[in-house]
């Protein structure tokens, strides 16, 4: 963590909002001046609540506004806590579309979102919410998921009790803090997906959080520091090759680490959902156990919106016998979100509800009875708001395995 | 005439909508100051309102009007935010009424193909909804994606498919709108909600459409739709000068083709301009100097009858067929593509962040070459004198399903990270100009964007003629105490013989 004490310039700002404002000077006006917009209606967050001062449009012209002494860091910190960092915007705007080839331009809303929140906090403005959130997941080495339950390093991989997993070897499967601590029949699918498609891994020695959500929030330093240990027991241990089931994990990981550690990070991430998609492809594993269930698919922002995964998740859902499976194309998607993500529910409860309110009833139109997603973290969100549609939310692991004939306890 | 919000004002404000739609953070004020027109950013903070109100129903929105004509406080209403000629920009602080939470469908009536909502729905997201039941809500502006129905209403708004399916006035039957005094009334063509032609009473709804703001607040609309079309047909045609397509054109728009949907003329500074900096058209040849496209909808056999005409008109007029990819690429992309130039450049070549700018005009198509000239002339001799100015070329786009006027533009790019007092002041002589040109040829100032922002405003006066004076009259007359979007069209003039 990053506590700077402030130093006014003569602009009133602080050198490290200077330095900010240095950086993402001609990004913000490349917004401000077009002024398009086209990314509002796509918001997940401007859709459940239609202000304009928390659209990606408004996040760049705070910039401006803040170059021209108008606002603050204090000003504008509160208004980033809203949005989820999916990335839709991002894809819509004709910035992006219509230049990104020719000047390898892009507009990095979800980047900008991240770094004003490091400002914030460099600056030494908090949101009570984020602030707590870090603070226990730094004593805790883990995210506070369970709420007032306490998460350890000694139950990290309870969700593996009875599966007889060895620890170490060059390939590991590392698990979020959400799916290790609350949604733990996803690894525990996982890891009997791979086991019987004879894939061999392992656990991680000493698993910490992967320091993303700290990354999101705000706080460096504190991502940082998780990523240097986790890097170190994965060298410690020979670790070569890293599964990753969660969306979350894999952009920190694809992402964060190779920003931290340049080109010394040298470990191969493997998303889980990709390795199953060629194991099936392989004839490694067969699915056989028809699952009785009209379906539909979210697609994880993280995977679709930010990562450009969309086609392997199909594949695998189109390889389980017994699904009637009705599909909603991955561009239509774009504005499609579960709220869970980019720390929003750490600060805005009401609105994750809201969002995945509004993306169950998506899925109730189509009349499912099962809306399947591939992120733990929008799993929580999204099976509160199901429950009220009656519409069950299943990870597609969960779902796959159940056709493998594995037992799945939810 | 700065506001004067006492705590009264705002404890008032609040008790009508609860205290989490009353926004008065600096970058909740800030956010809704500017539209995409371009304006010295040195001069935000002129432009800042005092408070923002969210409203949800048409009652909230009457009484916050109510509220601020009792204690004389401007109100700016903001929609989408997306205009071009500073509707929604509060010139005198005061109250933004922004109505974006009022995006409701109320009513999808199939039977007789209308829908009625909120005015804070995008039509994309409407269309959506639509899609469902085969229909269409056909208004199609390049800001599509994100402009909204109330702003459609408040600027009038001009269709890019309007040729076929008609502009904002066709397609909004009828709407409810707040007066400036909290009284709340419905326009149509006559009494009835989906009634799309009457001969009782004054034809109010074209008096509330187009006003920017200045007559009140839609708050409910009722549209007529249509069947979503079975086929699309966008050929894009070259020509080697601007004569032959500019012939050409004419000839298509006037050929009664019942599926034409639009055309759009571009000039040779326009190709030239793709070809600098546009990926799509740099592999174009030399002898590519103007480009036609048009545009059918509807009935599949319908479109494919009509496209062979056009396709027969265009040969015999000299024109080049461009191929597929780009005909369908290019009419696909045509909202994400209109404001896309990250960059202009400097007289030397030089690559600059500029960002899009354009004028428009409406201009029957006899002039329409003459007034090309003289806008273009314009722009030169304000990049001669301002570098932070670049000539983006020239759009012609069929207002009309018989050719006979365009919505006529001049793109011009603009360094806006650059632009100080002295190169606004040029701009704005440049914009007053420009818009003297199009009434010299018998135009009226804007066809598409509105005609409030300085420099052509002054002009507005002499465009309407008397008219402009019934308009000083009716708004005394329905805003006795102007706190309706005040300062803008120059309505002031309306209470300076008031004591």
């Amino acid at each position: 963590m990053t506590d700077t004490q402030p130093t006014a310039d003569g602009n009133g700002h602080t050198p490290v909002t200077v330095e900010f404002l240095g950086n993402w000077r001609n990004a913000a006006y490349n917004c401000f001046s077009s002024g398009h917009k086209f990314c509002r209606e796509v918001c997940p967050v401007m859709q459940v609540t239609r202000n304009e001062s928390w659209t990606p449009t408004a996040f760049h012209a705070n910039v401006v506004a803040m170059e021209q002494n108008e606002l603050t860091i204090e000003d504008v910190a509160e208004d980033y806590v809203n949005c989820t960092q999916c990335g839709a915007c991002e894809l819509r705007c004709p910035n992006t579309l219509f230049t990104g080839d020719f000047y390898r331009f892009r507009t990095r809303t979800v980047d900008l979102v991240k770094q004003m929140r490091a400002l914030a906090v460099d600056n030494g403005v908090h949101q009570p919410g984020y602030q707590r959130w870090n603070q226990l997941t730094d004593e805790r080495t883990h995210e506070p998921v369970l709420g007032d339950l306490p998460v350890s390093q000694e139950h990290v991989a309870d969700w593996a009790d009875g599966l007889d997993l060895p620890v170490g070897g060059e390939t590991i499967l590392f698990v979020d803090c959400e799916a290790a601590f609350h949604r733990t029949s996803v690894p525990r699918a996982v890891a009997q997906l791979l086991r019987q498609a004879g894939y061999e891994f392992g656990l991680m020695r000493e698993q910490w959080c992967c320091g993303g959500p700290a990354a999101e929030m705000g706080y460096r330093g504190q991502s940082r520091r998780f990523a240097e240990h986790n890097l170190a027991d994965w060298r410690a241990s020979g670790v070569r090759r890293v599964l990753v089931l969660d969306p979350h994990d894999y952009i920190t990981f694809t992402e964060d680490y190779p920003g931290y550690f340049g080109a010394d990070f040298d470990i191969e991430i493997v998303l889980v959902v990709e390795l199953l998609a060629r194991l099936l492809a392989d004839g490694k594993l067969t699915p056989t156990v028809p699952v009785e269930r009209t379906i539909t698919y979210h697609d994880p922002c993280r995977l679709n919106k930010r990562k450009g995964i969309w086609q392997e998740p199909r594949q695998v859902l189109r390889a389980i016998p017994g699904l009637t499976f009705h599909d909603v194309d991955r561009v239509t998607q774009w504005s499609y979100c579960s709220g869970g993500g980019g720390g929003l529910p750490v600060e805005k409860p009401e609105l994750t509800a809201k969002i995945s309110a509004a993306r169950i009833d998506k899925a109730a139109e189509l009349e499912v009875d099962t809306l399947v997603s591939a992120c733990p973290w929008s799993e929580r969100p999204l099976s509160e708001a199901g429950a009220a549609r009656d519409i069950d939310v299943v990870d597609l692991h969960e779902l796959l395995a159940e056709s493998c004939g594995i037992e799945v306890r939810r | 005439m700065t506001a004067q919000l006492t705590d009264r004002v705002l404890d008032e404000l609040i008790a009508a909508l609860g205290k989490d739609y009353v926004l008065t953070s600096k970058t909740a004020r800030m956010n809704r100051a500017r539209v995409p027109a371009p304006f010295p950013v040195h001069r935000w903070r002129e432009r800042v309102p005092d408070l923002v109100v969210m409203p949800a129903t048409t009652d909230e929105v009457a009484t916050v009007v109510r509220i601020a004509n009792e204690h004389r406080i401007p109100i700016v209403p903001r929609d989408g935010g997306t205009g071009l000629t500073d509707g929604a920009v509060p010139e005198r602080r005061g109250i933004v009424v922004d109505v974006k939470r009022m995006n409701d469908i109320k009513e999808i009536d199939l039977e007789n193909r209308t829908c009625t909502v909120g005015p804070g729905i995008n039509m994309l997201k409407l269309n959506e909804v639509l899609a469902k039941h085969g229909l269409i809500y056909p208004d199609d502006p390049a800001s599509y994606p994100c402009s909204l129905v109330g702003g459609r209403i408040g600027t009038s708004g001009w269709s890019l498919v309007g040729s076929r399916y008609g502009h904002t006035r066709d397609l909004v039957l009828s709407f409810e709108i707040v007066l400036p005094t909290g009284r709340v009334i419905r326009v149509g063509d006559g009494g009835g909600r989906k009634v799309s032609k009457s001969s009782s009473g004054y034809q109010l709804k074209h008096l509330f459409m187009g006003h920017q703001g200045t007559l009140g607040i839609a708050t409910e609309a009722t549209l007529k739709l249509y069947p979503k079309p079975e086929a699309e047909f966008s050929p894009f045609w070259a020509f080697a000068d601007f004569d032959s397509a500019y012939a050409c054109v004419g000839r298509l728009a006037r050929a009664g083709v019942a599926t034409f949907a639009g055309a759009v003329l571009f000039d040779e500074w326009k190709v030239d301009y793709l070809r600098r900096d546009d990926e799509a058209y740099i592999p174009q040849p030399e002898d590519v100097r103007a480009l036609v496209c048009a545009v059918c909808y509807g009935n599949s056999d319908e479109v494919r009858a009509g496209g062979k005409r056009l396709m027969r008109i265009a040969r015999d007029a000299g024109a080049r067929y461009l191929g597929d990819e780009i005909s369908q690429g290019d009419w696909a992309a045509r909202h994400d593509r209109y404001a896309t130039p990250l960059h202009g450049r400097t007289a030397d070549g030089q690559v600059a962040p500029m960002s899009w700018h354009c004028e428009d005009a409406a201009i029957a198509y006899t002039d329409l070459a003459t007034v090309r000239t003289a806008w273009h002339d314009i722009v030169a001799g304000l990049r001669n004198k301002h570098p932070v100015f670049d000539d983006w070329g020239m759009f012609f786009y069929t207002s009309a399903d018989t050719g006979v006027d365009y919505l006529t533009e001049i793109d011009v790019g603009i360094w806006e990270q650059e632009l100080d007092d002295a190169s606004w002041a040029a701009w704005v002589d440049a914009k007053r100009e420009i818009a003297a040109v199009a009434l010299r040829h018998g135009g009226s100032i804007s066809a598409c964007h509105g005609s409030c922002r300085e420099g052509e405003v002054d002009l507005v006066p002499e465009e309407l003629g008397g008219g402009y004076d019934v308009m000083l009259a009716v708004k005394r007359s329905l805003d006795p105490n102007n706190i309706m979007n005040p300062g803008k069209y120059g309505l002031q003039r309306a209470y300076e013989d008031q004591p």
